[in-house]
Protein backbone atom coordinates (compact mmCIF):
# COMPACT_ATOMS: atom_id res chain seq x y z
CA UNK A 1 0.00 0.00 0.00
CA UNK A 2 1.23 3.62 -0.66
CA UNK A 3 1.66 5.32 2.05
CA UNK A 4 0.78 8.88 1.28
CA UNK A 5 0.87 11.64 3.46
CA UNK A 6 -1.34 14.76 3.17
CA UNK A 7 -2.16 17.54 5.14
CA UNK A 8 -5.00 17.77 7.39
CA UNK A 9 -6.94 19.75 5.36
CA UNK A 10 -6.69 17.76 2.01
CA UNK A 11 -7.47 14.49 4.56
CA UNK A 12 -10.76 16.36 5.21
CA UNK A 13 -11.09 17.44 1.95
CA UNK A 14 -12.49 14.13 0.71
CA UNK A 15 -16.45 13.62 1.75
CA UNK A 16 -15.97 9.49 1.63
CA UNK A 17 -12.95 10.17 4.18
CA UNK A 18 -15.24 12.90 6.68
CA UNK A 19 -18.30 10.22 6.49
CA UNK A 20 -15.52 7.68 7.61
CA UNK A 21 -14.28 10.58 10.62
CA UNK A 22 -18.26 10.78 11.77
CA UNK A 23 -18.97 7.06 11.72
CA UNK A 24 -16.20 6.76 13.97
CA UNK A 25 -16.45 9.84 16.49
CA UNK A 26 -19.38 7.64 18.30
CA UNK A 27 -17.49 4.64 18.49
CA UNK A 28 -14.34 2.70 17.15
CA UNK A 29 -15.03 0.19 14.26
CA UNK A 30 -13.36 -2.80 12.60
CA UNK A 31 -11.93 -1.76 8.83
CA UNK A 32 -14.94 -4.39 8.27
CA UNK A 33 -17.68 -2.90 9.51
CA UNK A 34 -16.22 0.43 8.81
CA UNK A 35 -15.98 -0.81 4.67
CA UNK A 36 -19.68 -1.92 5.26
CA UNK A 37 -20.90 1.63 4.86
CA UNK A 38 -19.13 2.13 2.07
CA UNK A 39 -19.79 1.12 -1.74
CA UNK A 40 -16.30 1.04 -2.46
CA UNK A 41 -13.83 -1.75 -2.25
CA UNK A 42 -12.01 -2.91 0.50
CA UNK A 43 -8.79 -1.74 -0.32
CA UNK A 44 -10.14 1.05 -1.24
CA UNK A 45 -11.16 1.78 2.26
CA UNK A 46 -7.92 0.45 3.66
CA UNK A 47 -6.38 3.45 1.71
CA UNK A 48 -8.42 5.93 3.10
CA UNK A 49 -7.40 4.50 6.66
CA UNK A 50 -4.21 4.73 5.59
CA UNK A 51 -4.25 8.18 4.69
CA UNK A 52 -6.16 9.27 7.96
CA UNK A 53 -3.84 7.40 9.98
CA UNK A 54 -0.47 9.11 8.91
CA UNK A 55 -2.26 12.34 9.28
CA UNK A 56 -2.36 11.33 12.70
CA UNK A 57 -6.73 11.60 12.70
CA UNK A 58 -6.96 7.77 13.91
CA UNK A 59 -4.81 5.11 15.31
CA UNK A 60 -4.98 1.68 14.47
CA UNK A 61 -5.04 -1.69 17.04
CA UNK A 62 -4.77 -5.10 16.05
CA UNK A 63 -7.81 -6.86 18.97
CA UNK A 64 -7.63 -10.88 17.42
CA UNK A 65 -7.44 -11.01 13.77
CA UNK A 66 -9.19 -7.49 13.55
CA UNK A 67 -8.24 -4.03 13.18
CA UNK A 68 -9.46 -1.17 15.13
CA UNK A 69 -10.07 2.45 14.23
CA UNK A 70 -10.04 5.49 17.03
CA UNK A 71 -10.08 8.67 16.33
CA UNK A 72 -7.46 10.59 17.69
CA UNK A 73 -6.94 13.57 18.53
CA UNK A 74 -3.83 15.37 16.53
CA UNK A 75 -4.89 15.85 12.80
CA UNK A 76 -7.70 17.61 14.44
CA UNK A 77 -5.47 19.73 16.56
CA UNK A 78 -3.64 20.51 13.15
CA UNK A 79 -7.01 21.80 11.63
CA UNK A 80 -7.28 23.93 14.47
CA UNK A 81 -3.66 25.34 14.12
CA UNK A 82 -4.33 26.61 10.72
CA UNK A 83 -7.66 28.98 11.72
CA UNK A 84 -5.57 29.80 14.87
CA UNK A 85 -2.78 30.94 12.01
CA UNK A 86 -5.42 32.71 10.40
CA UNK A 87 -7.15 34.39 13.58
CA UNK A 88 -3.69 35.53 14.57
CA UNK A 89 -2.70 37.01 10.96
CA UNK A 90 -6.14 39.02 10.31
CA UNK A 91 -5.14 40.21 14.32
CA UNK A 92 -1.73 41.29 13.40
CA UNK A 93 -2.89 42.84 9.56
CA UNK A 94 -5.79 44.79 11.75
CA UNK A 95 -3.73 46.17 14.14
CA UNK A 96 -1.28 46.95 10.78
CA UNK A 97 -4.40 49.29 9.18
CA UNK A 98 -4.80 50.73 12.92
CA UNK A 99 -1.24 51.97 12.89
CA UNK A 100 -1.48 53.16 9.67
CA UNK A 101 -4.54 55.09 10.00
CA UNK A 102 -3.72 56.89 13.18
CA UNK A 103 -0.26 58.09 11.48
CA UNK A 104 -2.00 59.31 8.58
CA UNK A 105 -4.41 61.32 11.04
CA UNK A 106 -1.28 62.97 12.92
CA UNK A 107 0.46 63.72 9.90
CA UNK A 108 -2.71 65.82 8.90
CA UNK B 1 -14.85 23.15 16.87
CA UNK B 2 -14.03 26.25 16.11
CA UNK B 3 -14.80 27.09 12.17
CA UNK B 4 -14.38 30.60 11.65
CA UNK B 5 -12.07 33.99 12.81
CA UNK B 6 -13.91 36.94 14.01
CA UNK B 7 -12.25 39.88 14.64
CA UNK B 8 -13.81 43.71 15.20
CA UNK B 9 -11.94 46.78 15.39
CA UNK B 10 -12.89 50.48 16.35
CA UNK B 11 -11.13 52.96 14.17
CA UNK B 12 -11.28 56.79 14.74
CA UNK B 13 -11.86 57.08 10.83
CA UNK B 14 -15.08 57.57 9.48
CA UNK B 15 -16.84 54.84 7.11
CA UNK B 16 -15.33 56.02 3.77
CA UNK B 17 -12.01 56.53 4.96
CA UNK B 18 -11.56 53.30 6.30
CA UNK B 19 -13.56 51.45 3.47
CA UNK B 20 -10.64 53.23 0.68
CA UNK B 21 -8.51 51.07 2.88
CA UNK B 22 -9.99 47.76 2.52
CA UNK B 23 -10.77 48.55 -1.33
CA UNK B 24 -8.07 50.42 -2.90
CA UNK B 25 -5.19 48.58 -3.97
CA UNK B 26 -2.22 51.00 -3.44
CA UNK B 27 -3.74 51.29 0.52
CA UNK B 28 -4.70 47.33 0.73
CA UNK B 29 -0.93 46.61 0.00
CA UNK B 30 0.34 49.14 2.55
CA UNK B 31 -1.22 47.17 5.79
CA UNK B 32 -2.25 43.62 3.93
CA UNK B 33 -0.83 42.18 0.77
CA UNK B 34 0.11 43.29 -2.86
CA UNK B 35 -3.36 42.90 -4.67
CA UNK B 36 -4.91 43.32 -7.96
CA UNK B 37 -8.79 43.51 -6.19
CA UNK B 38 -11.25 45.86 -7.45
CA UNK B 39 -14.48 46.67 -5.36
CA UNK B 40 -16.77 44.70 -8.53
CA UNK B 41 -18.67 41.68 -7.69
CA UNK B 42 -17.35 38.94 -10.01
CA UNK B 43 -13.94 40.35 -9.72
CA UNK B 44 -11.54 37.51 -9.52
CA UNK B 45 -8.38 39.15 -8.16
CA UNK B 46 -5.24 37.46 -6.10
CA UNK B 47 -3.44 38.70 -2.72
CA UNK B 48 0.35 37.65 -3.02
CA UNK B 49 2.93 37.22 -0.58
CA UNK B 50 4.59 34.12 0.33
CA UNK B 51 1.48 31.88 -0.71
CA UNK B 52 -1.24 33.58 -3.32
CA UNK B 53 -4.91 33.43 -2.04
CA UNK B 54 -7.29 33.30 -5.04
CA UNK B 55 -9.77 35.46 -4.26
CA UNK B 56 -13.57 36.60 -6.04
CA UNK B 57 -15.45 39.83 -5.01
CA UNK B 58 -18.76 38.13 -3.64
CA UNK B 59 -20.68 41.74 -2.50
CA UNK B 60 -19.91 45.18 -2.49
CA UNK B 61 -22.34 48.38 -0.37
CA UNK B 62 -19.99 50.96 -0.42
CA UNK B 63 -19.01 51.88 3.42
CA UNK B 64 -21.09 49.34 4.43
CA UNK B 65 -20.37 45.85 3.68
CA UNK B 66 -17.64 43.78 1.62
CA UNK B 67 -16.87 40.17 0.76
CA UNK B 68 -14.97 37.82 -1.07
CA UNK B 69 -14.12 34.11 -1.52
CA UNK B 70 -10.87 33.40 -0.16
CA UNK B 71 -8.99 30.14 -1.90
CA UNK B 72 -5.68 29.50 -0.23
CA UNK B 73 -2.72 27.05 -0.59
CA UNK B 74 -3.10 24.20 1.98
CA UNK B 75 0.50 23.86 3.92
CA UNK B 76 1.67 20.99 1.85
CA UNK B 77 0.82 21.19 -1.62
CA UNK B 78 -1.33 23.16 -3.76
CA UNK B 79 -4.53 21.62 -3.68
CA UNK B 80 -6.76 24.79 -2.27
CA UNK B 81 -9.44 25.10 0.38
CA UNK B 82 -12.54 27.34 -0.12
CA UNK B 83 -13.43 30.01 2.23
CA UNK B 84 -15.16 33.55 2.93
CA UNK B 85 -13.78 36.80 4.20
CA UNK B 86 -16.58 39.59 5.12
CA UNK B 87 -15.89 43.20 5.95
CA UNK B 88 -18.90 44.82 7.74
CA UNK B 89 -18.65 49.04 8.63
CA UNK B 90 -20.82 50.51 11.38
CA UNK B 91 -20.52 53.52 11.63
CA UNK B 92 -20.00 54.98 14.92
CA UNK B 93 -19.91 58.49 16.98
CA UNK B 94 -16.56 59.32 16.52
CA UNK B 95 -15.20 56.31 13.87
CA UNK B 96 -15.87 53.09 12.75
CA UNK B 97 -16.75 49.54 14.03
CA UNK B 98 -15.01 46.88 11.51
CA UNK B 99 -15.62 43.66 11.58
CA UNK B 100 -14.10 40.83 9.80
CA UNK B 101 -15.34 37.52 9.71
CA UNK B 102 -13.66 34.58 7.99
CA UNK B 103 -15.26 31.41 7.71
CA UNK B 104 -16.86 29.06 5.42
CA UNK B 105 -13.80 27.15 5.46
CA UNK B 106 -16.26 24.45 3.53
CA UNK B 107 -14.91 21.22 4.12
CA UNK B 108 -14.07 21.96 7.90
CA UNK B 109 -17.55 22.81 8.08
CA UNK B 110 -19.23 19.78 6.41
CA UNK B 111 -17.03 17.54 8.96
CA UNK B 112 -18.53 19.27 12.10
CA UNK B 113 -21.76 20.39 11.40
CA UNK B 114 -22.91 16.77 10.56
CA UNK B 115 -26.08 16.09 12.75
CA UNK B 116 -24.16 13.07 14.33
CA UNK B 117 -22.18 15.93 16.27
CA UNK B 118 -19.08 14.97 17.74
CA UNK B 119 -19.21 12.80 21.03
CA UNK B 120 -17.13 13.46 24.69
CA UNK B 121 -13.91 11.84 22.88
CA UNK B 122 -13.90 15.38 21.42
CA UNK B 123 -14.05 17.03 24.61
CA UNK B 124 -10.72 17.84 24.99
CA UNK B 125 -10.59 19.34 21.41
CA UNK B 126 -13.69 21.49 21.87
CA UNK B 127 -12.04 22.90 25.02
CA UNK B 128 -8.49 23.45 23.08
CA UNK B 129 -11.47 25.73 20.25
CA UNK B 130 -12.51 27.73 22.90
CA UNK B 131 -9.56 28.72 24.36
CA UNK B 132 -8.69 30.14 20.60
CA UNK B 133 -11.64 31.64 19.97
CA UNK B 134 -11.27 34.00 23.07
Amino acid sequence: MTAQTLDAFQVIADPSRRQMMQLLSKDSMTINALAENFDMSRPAVSKHIKIMYNAGFLSITDIGRERYCTLKQDGFSELQDFINYFDKFWAGKLKKLETLLNNKTKGK
Amino acid sequence: MKKEIKHTWFFHQPPQEVWEYLTKPELLEQWLMKTDFQPIVGHKFRFICNNIAWCEVLEVKPFTKLSYSWQADSASDNKPFNSKVVWTLVPKENGTELQLVHNGFTVLEDLVNHENGWNACFKQIEELLNTIKQ
